[in-house]
Formats: C-alpha cells, sequence, structure tokens
C-alpha cells in the first residue's frame, strides 16, 4: 500500500475513526520486514497487538462438577423411611380401656381385694429375706 | 446443557476472557482464576444460557465486573503509598531494565492507561470486536467507547513518542 495511503490510515486511527478491516491493513502493513523509518516507531504497537491476542492460559480450566453418586437417592429414601417408621410406631396410640365393672362400689372392693392379696404375698416373700440379717451379724462379728 | 457442549461453547472465548482479564489484573495467576471463576459462575447458570442473546459479550462483561471487584478489594487491602509531590518524568532505572524489549514497553504504557482506555483498547486492537460490541460489553454508549479508543491510542503514541526520541532530543 502506498505510503501516503498509510499516514492517512493512521491518522484515522489515532482519531479512532478506522474500521477493523483498516486497521487490519495497518496491523498486516507493520508486520513487515521494512517500514519507513518515520513509521518505525509505530511498529511495535501494531506487533505487540497482533502478538498479545495469541496468548493464552497455562493452567487448564476445569468445571468442577459436583456429581452425586448415582444412587445416593436409595440411601436417602432409606433413612427418611426409616425415621417416619420409627415415629409412627411410636404414636400409635395405647388400645383404650374398658370397664370391666357396672358399679364403681364393686370395683372398688374388687381392687382393694387385689391389691390386699398382692401384699400379702409380698409379706410371705419378705420372711424369707430375715435370714440376710445372719450376714450383718457375722459381718459385725468380724469387723467391728 | 451438558459438560461437553458448554466447553466447545467457550473454548471460542475462554481465551479472550483470559486476555481482558490478564490486562486488567496484570498479574497471569489472577487472570486464570478470573477466568475460571467466570466460567463456573456461566456453568451453575448454564440453564439460563439460552435465554441471552450473546453469551460471548455476556461472559465479558462478567469478567470486567470481576475484574473490578478484585482491583476494588485490592485497593482497599493494601495501603497505597502515593508520592505525588514529585515525579520523575524519565523511566525509572527499574522499568528501562524491565522493559528493554521495545514490545513489553508498549505493554507497560498500555498498562499506565486507565482501566476503561485499557480495556477497550484491549478489546479493539487485540480482539478486533466493533465499537458497538464494545459498548454493550462494557454497557457505555459507542460514541463513549470511540472518545475513549482515541485517547488511549493517543496517550500511547505520545509515549512512544517520548520513549523513541529518548536520549536524542
Amino acid at each position: 500500500m502506498e505510503l501516503s495511503n498509510i499516514e492517512k490510515l493512521l491518522e484515522k486511527y489515532f482519531e479512532g475513526e478506522t474500521t477493523i478491516s483498516e486497521e487490519k491493513e495497518l496491523k498486516v502493513y507493520f508486520t513487515r520486514e521494512t517500514v519507513p523509518s518515520h513509521l518505525e516507531r509505530y511498529r511495535d504497537l501494531f506487533q505487540y497487538f497482533s502478538e498479545e491476542s495469541t496468548i493464552t492460559a497455562t493452567r487448564d480450566l476445569k468445571l468442577k462438577t459436583r456429581n452425586r453418586p448415582k444412587f445416593a437417592w436409595v440411601g436417602m429414601a432409606a433413612s427418611i423411611a426409616l425415621i417416619t417408621g420409627l415415629f409412627l410406631t411410636r404414636t400409635n396410640p395405647p388400645p383404650e380401656k374398658v370397664d370391666t365393672f357396672e358399679d364403681p362400689e364393686i370395683a372398688l372392693q374388687e381392687t382393694k381385694k387385689i391389691l390386699s392379696m398382692v401384699s400379702q404375698y409380698m409379706n410371705e416373700g419378705k420372711q424369707g429375706l430375715v435370714y440376710l440379717k445372719e450376714f450383718e451379724n457375722t459381718k459385725s462379728k468380724f469387723i467391728k | 446443557m451438558k459438560e461437553r457442549v458448554f466447553i466447545t461453547l467457550t473454548n471460542g472465548f475462554k481465551d479472550k476472557l483470559f486476555r481482558l482479564a490478564k490486562r486488567l489484573l496484570v498479574s497471569n495467576e489472577e487472570a486464570e482464576d478470573a477466568t475460571q471463576e467466570v466460567l463456573l459462575k456461566l456453568w451453575k447458570n448454564k440453564k439460563k444460557i439460552e435465554e441471552y442473546k450473546n453469551v460471548e459479550a455476556f461472559a465479558m462483561t462478567m469478567t470486567k465486573n470481576y475484574c473490578y471487584d478484585k482491583l476494588k478489594a485490592k485497593e482497599t487491602g493494601n495501603l497505597k503509598i502515593v508520592h505525588s509531590n514529585y515525579k520523575d518524568e524519565r523511566p525509572s532505572l527499574q522499568r528501562q531494565v524491565e522493559a528493554k524489549d521495545s514490545l513489553d514497553w508498549v505493554g507497560k504504557i498500555m498498562n499506565d492507561l486507565p482501566e476503561q482506555q485499557r480495556m477497550i483498547i484491549q478489546l479493539r486492537d487485540i480482539e478486533q470486536y466493533d465499537n458497538a460490541e464494545i459498548a454493550d460489553m462494557l454497557g457505555l454508549n459507542e460514541t463513549a467507547v470511540r472518545v475513549a479508543l482515541s485517547r488511549g491510542r493517543k496517550k500511547i503514541r505520545e509515549e512512544l513518542l517520548k520513549k523513541h526520541n529518548y536520549g536524542v532530543v
């Protein structure tokens, strides 16, 4: 390309009025071997631009995708089932008590009878425990 | 959307995301983190991807926002040493050593530009998006993009000229 044309383009370039394709022409022109000495200083600029457009990241960029194990949901479902199961069985209401006597007076007497029977057996059983005292006696014989 | 589809979709522009992030954050590692983060966010919202009319532009905007957040966090986290009372007009010795390579020098000049100009030059001169796309990505109007582009380019030219004449004039 003619020199005057390049100079005109450069002027436009610094005014920010060149088009992308004109800028490409400039780049091509200035990456050539020989450039007139008064334009020499622009060579670095355009060479820098074309060089900079080739740098890339050295590190490989990875996407960290957190892959859940495929059957994780089975475990989750099982634990939920277990917990709800526990709660459901716990909260089952106890069977309701049914009255067995019509008259509360008789009911009271029957209860008393049963309780006294229980205490009677208790007392009978306790009599066997009297022997335990022997332990205490023999122990106090040795340890004073 | 399957992972493979997503990867082929993002492969088209993930380097562009990286380069934009690198332009803003400068550090390679931070730019990689940013790209990763943006892609992950996209992946998490993969159900919505079909709704976006331009995934690439959307991802670019996400990257820009992410980097801005990072830069802001850095600014508040670090104690800045400001020495505004004097300024060495010549490039510092360290910079001269660092920027021995003249292409590096352009990069240095570019990274000294304000963030917006830096981004616009990155998107326009390096990634070759047109102004309408850039306006869309950055949430600006096209005129603002063109003005910032021109300012940035002129600033680079000025700095290059200084460097070129350094020691001569």
